[in-house]
């Protein structure tokens, strides 16, 4: 069968010790049967490893935050889209996905695809939403607080007891055992991330996550469950094995039917010792473990890049259990030639 | 007492838990005690044939193998409705 010729924009090269998903999905792509890929990388930083990985892409652009405003971002990916005419954009930051949501029809009169999560399905899994969210789509979450000010730390002790998890609306988490800890976290998490910051019951128990993909009609189209086997000092996992836990892939089916999800997620669950599971987390987008999925036999972000082009995708119900992932840091020995002109030109 | 559905047993005595993410090393008499559960021997065939093939006395027996059945029940490796039954 002859592939099909298709360029994809992927953002997210950023394959540090947090590492971004977009060389895993480059690397899942590679793996596709059915298409002929031509890669375009698209970096905010200059120093983001997939720059320098020889064989990963074919091209690469910087480009601007979208704290720099979201018409600045847009209308450089239109300008690099004039020049390299990309097919499907795959964004992988959270920080960028609002900005390519907000502009999804704009981008798509330009010619370029994306399969993201509506703004509706994606604001209301915010984390000072997650309770609500919860009861309404019936998945049990811990109970939380949302802290407008310092003043209100002393409600914690009536609600909760300790420790607690104090976090970030968008990212960070510390877990606190008193109240000095909490108003510690409390500044760290504020001055960073903004307010409110939540403080979170905790639940003990194993962190496990499950990695989806949903068409947006409400059938879930990929499902792989993973426990993470060792975890950095930021959270993330540096080592996962995938699991059979029909009751995890019960609770990811329920979800994406109920909301109708479009898109890659991330499901984050504690699964206590009683084997009750918590929602804790769901990332709108594809996670860095991905290539976990494809490895145990959903290439998830092939079956994205299918959807985004409007092609029929039948759910993938199988996969292996037992299969892991270890993660490893490399050096890349890089010629100055090269940092100099992705710095100097904004493209290599 | 079943070994749990989801749970792998190599001939190197590895236990893997795919359910839970969990493994474990079992020694060549714990392999031998969780392969017969596995083959769904009942407590009196599983010690008669220990009591034929080592020495050992049937107190001996009974406790390191009460022991062992709820150090493995602990993993999730076996499940048990009666916790009393050990067939």
């Amino acid at each position: 069968m002859s592939k099909t010729k298709i360029t994809i924009a992927v953002t997210g090269l950023n394959n540090t010790d947090n590492p971004g998903p977009g060389v895993p999905v480059i690397r899942s792509l590679k793996e596709s049967t059915e298409f002929e890929l031509r890669i375009i990388g698209l970096v905010y930083e200059t120093l983001e490893p997939g720059i320098y990985m020889e064989g990963l892409c074919d091209k690469i652009f910087q480009i601007p935050y979208p704290s720099a405003g979201s018409d600045e971002l847009i209308d450089r990916i239109e300008e690099i889209h004039r020049r390299e005419s990309f097919d499907v954009l795959i964004p992988n930051f959270d920080a960028e996905l609002f900005s390519f949501m907000k502009n999804e029809d704009r981008l798509l009169k330009s010619g370029i695809r994306t399969f993201l999560p509506t703004i509706k399905q994606f604001q209301e899994r915010d984390k000072d939403k997650l309770p609500e969210y919860g009861e309404k789509y019936g998945i049990k979450v811990p109970a939380s607080i949302n802290l407008g000010s310092q003043n209100q730390i002393s409600e914690i002790k009536d609600k909760f007891e300790y420790p607690v998890m104090v976090k970030g609306k968008f990212y960070d988490a510390y877990t606190a055992y008193n109240t000095e800890q909490v108003k510690e976290s409390f500044n760290k998490v504020s001055s960073k991330w903004g307010l409110p910051v939540i403080i979170q019951e905790f639940v003990k128990g194993t962190e496990v996550n499950v990695i989806a993909l949903g068409d947006g009609q409400g059938n879930t189209i990929a499902a792989v469950p993973m426990r993470k086997q060792y975890i950095t000092d930021k959270g993330k996992a540096w080592g996962g094995i995938t699991l059979s836990d029909d009751k995890m892939l019960e609770i990811t089916r329920s979800l994406i039917r109920q909301t109708k999800w479009k898109g890659g997620m991330e499901l984050e669950l504690i699964k206590t010792v009683k084997g009750e599971y918590y929602l804790i987390e769901i990332n709108p987008r594809i996670p860095a473990w991905v290539y976990l999925a494809v490895g145990a036999g959903q290439n998830i972000p092939e079956a994205l890049v299918k959807l985004a082009l409007g092609q029929e995708v039948a759910p993938m119900e199988t996969y292996q259990s037992g299969k892991m992932f270890v993660r490893y840091s490399y050096d890349i020995i890089v010629d100055l030639e090269k940092f100099e002109t992705i710095a100097m030109n904004g493209e290599i | 007492m079943k070994i749990t559905e989801e749970v792998r047993i190599s001939d190197n005595g590895f236990v893997f838990n795919s359910r839970t993410g969990d493994s474990f090393n079992v020694n060549p008499t714990g392999l031998e005690l969780t392969k017969l559960i596995a083959q769904g021997h009942d407590f009196d065939t599983i010690k008669s044939l220990f009591l034929e093939k080592y020495d050992l006395d049937d107190l001996t027996f009974e406790k390191d193998f009460y022991e062992f059945c709820a150090l493995i029940k602990h993993h999730q490796i076996t499940s048990q409705e009666d916790p009393l039954d050990f067939k």
